[in-house]
């Protein structure tokens, strides 16, 4: 048997050796959880880990795949699990003081359909409280670190996700996104996250209250665009268990990869996404796109006139949706909410019906807007969030400072780290977050493919294009 | 809006501060301002959004480059 480095080691990668027996389940399954031993107490990444059933699990696998019954690319991965989503009998607190002793007793779609392709469950990752906010700062549980440079926010709510998947503690991990939650910790941490489109991947089993069920999607943090691809291969599909699922056909994904981009016109969105934007990220992200050029891509500004409404439409969707889902431990533990957690979850409860309904008909026309602007590009391409990580401390008083100037994280209209992010949530346009760079500090840059409905291939498509003509997904931070 | 807090706290139970109340009747009047634009755009004929389109669209074909 070889020995692997775990250190930026990929499915695409493991899966060929597991299969030709030149590595075992086992042995990679125990290298990860001493990995994880060792680097945990450092990163407080994960909540709960389920130690004796991934060991089953791999024991499970090697003699499978010894007997030659080999189940495909997850078979003997190891992955991790946001602690919002329900695995049956591993403890699942979606980050609350709340759920502290909840033990499900069945597992999510997503992680019967993981299980069923052989995946290996390492553990719950660590997320902010109830999946509401960004940067993750826990009371509860503490805050998970980011690890290009542990005094900053990895983002969030999937947090515990991106620095897992980041800092080598899994191999792929399945987070929850209502409004960036993939996709804002992605960037910060240098992964891949994708969105996928509203209703692709089943949201059963995701625990109630930690997103509204209109903008919440479930979703899928890797280091390569291909093992994203893979998880999504398994993942993707209808499922009568939830109602919002879709029965859209799936393909496989991976066949978009390799596929020419010569020729695609990708379309950018002026105003909404310069908001604040920090001159490094908007420099990386304009080389990112030379390189999409270089690549025989083309650009168009494109215009959605009700864009600047997204923050407004988001928020009086959310807001009632969650809110619905609280009102049992409004009434009975209250202080068993974070004290900011609570007043939200209050003003809330006074947003009244006419705005709910209203949001409903803004997001609508901005779906036909968006839906419009597909007819003459083929993707969009976008910064995913305004400012690399900023610190915990930054976090605490509630400014960055960038440019000689003073930017607020949090405004009138919301979380200002999930500004971009947003609206492909009120959309729910499939969106891939892939890095593009890095500051000069050393911190990972993100940027945002966007596609019509159901189509992720044609986010495939164009993020393995430019992550085949870059180097930044080979970089590991040093831990 | 004090008032509505303070409704919703007795109804409640949840013990707020009066400092408590203030915040969150402040949080609750700047959510109403954000909203209030949402009412200032014509969708008379568009019916509310309740869950994304299942159709996959068909994107237009990229244009093919000089070989």
């Amino acid at each position: 048997m070889k020995t692997l480095d775990l250190e930026g080691l990929t499915i695409s990668a493991l899966g060929p050796l597991l299969k030709k027996k030149q590595i075992s389940p086992l042995e990679i399954t125990k290298s990860y959880l001493e990995r994880i031993g060792k680097l945990n107490p450092k990163l407080n990444v994960y909540l709960a880990m389920a130690e004796d059933g991934a060991l089953a699990a791999a024991r499970k696998a090697e003699k499978e795949i010894r007997q030659g019954k080999y189940r495909g690319p997850l078979h003997g991965i190891p992955l991790s699990i946001k602690d919002n989503i329900a695995t049956k009998g591993v403890i699942t607190t979606a980050g609350s003081k709340i759920l502290a002793d909840w033990v499900p007793d069945h597992d999510a779609t997503v992680i019967e359909r993981l299980k069923a392709a052989g995946a290996i469950i390492l553990g719950k990752t660590n997320m902010h409280e109830w999946a509401k906010g960004s940067n993750s700062i826990n009371p509860f549980y503490g805050t998970p670190l980011n690890p290009w440079d542990t005094t900053r926010i990895p983002g969030g709510s999937s947090s515990g996700s991106a620095v897992a998947v980041a800092a080598s503690l899994c191999l792929g991990s399945i987070g929850t996104d209502s409004a960036g939650s993939v996709r804002n910790p992605a960037s910060l941490c240098g992964t891949v996250g994708l969105k996928p489109t509203f209703g692709r991947i089943s949201t059963y089993g995701g625990v109630a209250g930690t997103g509204g069920y209109t903008v919440n999607h479930f979703g899928i943090l890797t280091r390569s665009v291909r093992d994203c691809a893979l998880l999504l291969n398994h993942t993707a599909g209808y499922d009568p268990k939830d109602p919002l699922s879709s029965d859209a056909p799936t393909v496989n994904y991976t066949k978009a990869l390799g596929a020419p981009v010569k020729g695609m016109k990708i379309g950018l969105i002026k105003g909404y996404f310069e908001q604040g934007i920090v001159s490094e990220v908007r420099r990386t992200v304009d080389k990112a796109m030379n390189t999409l050029k270089s690549l025989g891509m083309r650009t168009q500004e494109i215009e959605i006139p009700h864009i600047d409404l997204v923050p407004a439409a988001q928020a009086a969707s959310t807001r009632p949706e969650a809110n619905s889902d609280h009102d049992h431990y409004l009434r009975t533990r209250p202080r068993d909410y974070s004290p900011g957690l609570l007043y939200s979850l209050i003003a809330g409860l006074l947003t009244p019906a006419p705005v709910y309904v209203q949001a409903q008909r803004v997001r609508r026309l901005i779906c036909q807007e968006f839906d419009e602007a597909f007819k003459s590009v083929q993707i969009i391409v976008a910064p995913t969030i305004f400012s690399p990580a900023p610190t915990i401390d930054d976090c605490n008083r509630g400014y960055i400072e960038a440019d000689g100037k003073r930017i607020n994280l949090q405004d009138r209209a919301g979380n200002f780290l999930t500004r971009y992010t947003i609206p492909f949530n009120v959309t729910g346009l499939p969106d891939m977050s892939i890095c593009c760079g890095f500051s000069s500090g050393g911190l990972p840059i993100g940027m945002q493919i966007v596609a019509p409905p159901f189509r992720e291939d044609v986010v495939f498509q164009v993020a393995a294009a430019y992550e085949g003509a870059t180097e930044w997904h080979k970089r590991n931070p040093v831990l | 809006m004090q008032d509505t807090v303070r409704r919703l706290n007795d109804e409640y139970q949840f013990k707020l501060t009066d400092k408590e109340i203030d915040l969150v009747a402040q949080q609750a009047e700047e959510a109403a301002l954000l909203f209030k634009p949402l009412f200032e755009v014509n969708v008379d004929g568009i019916t509310p959004l309740t869950m994304i389109d299942k159709r996959v669209r068909k994107i237009p074909a990229a244009k093919k480059g000089k070989k």
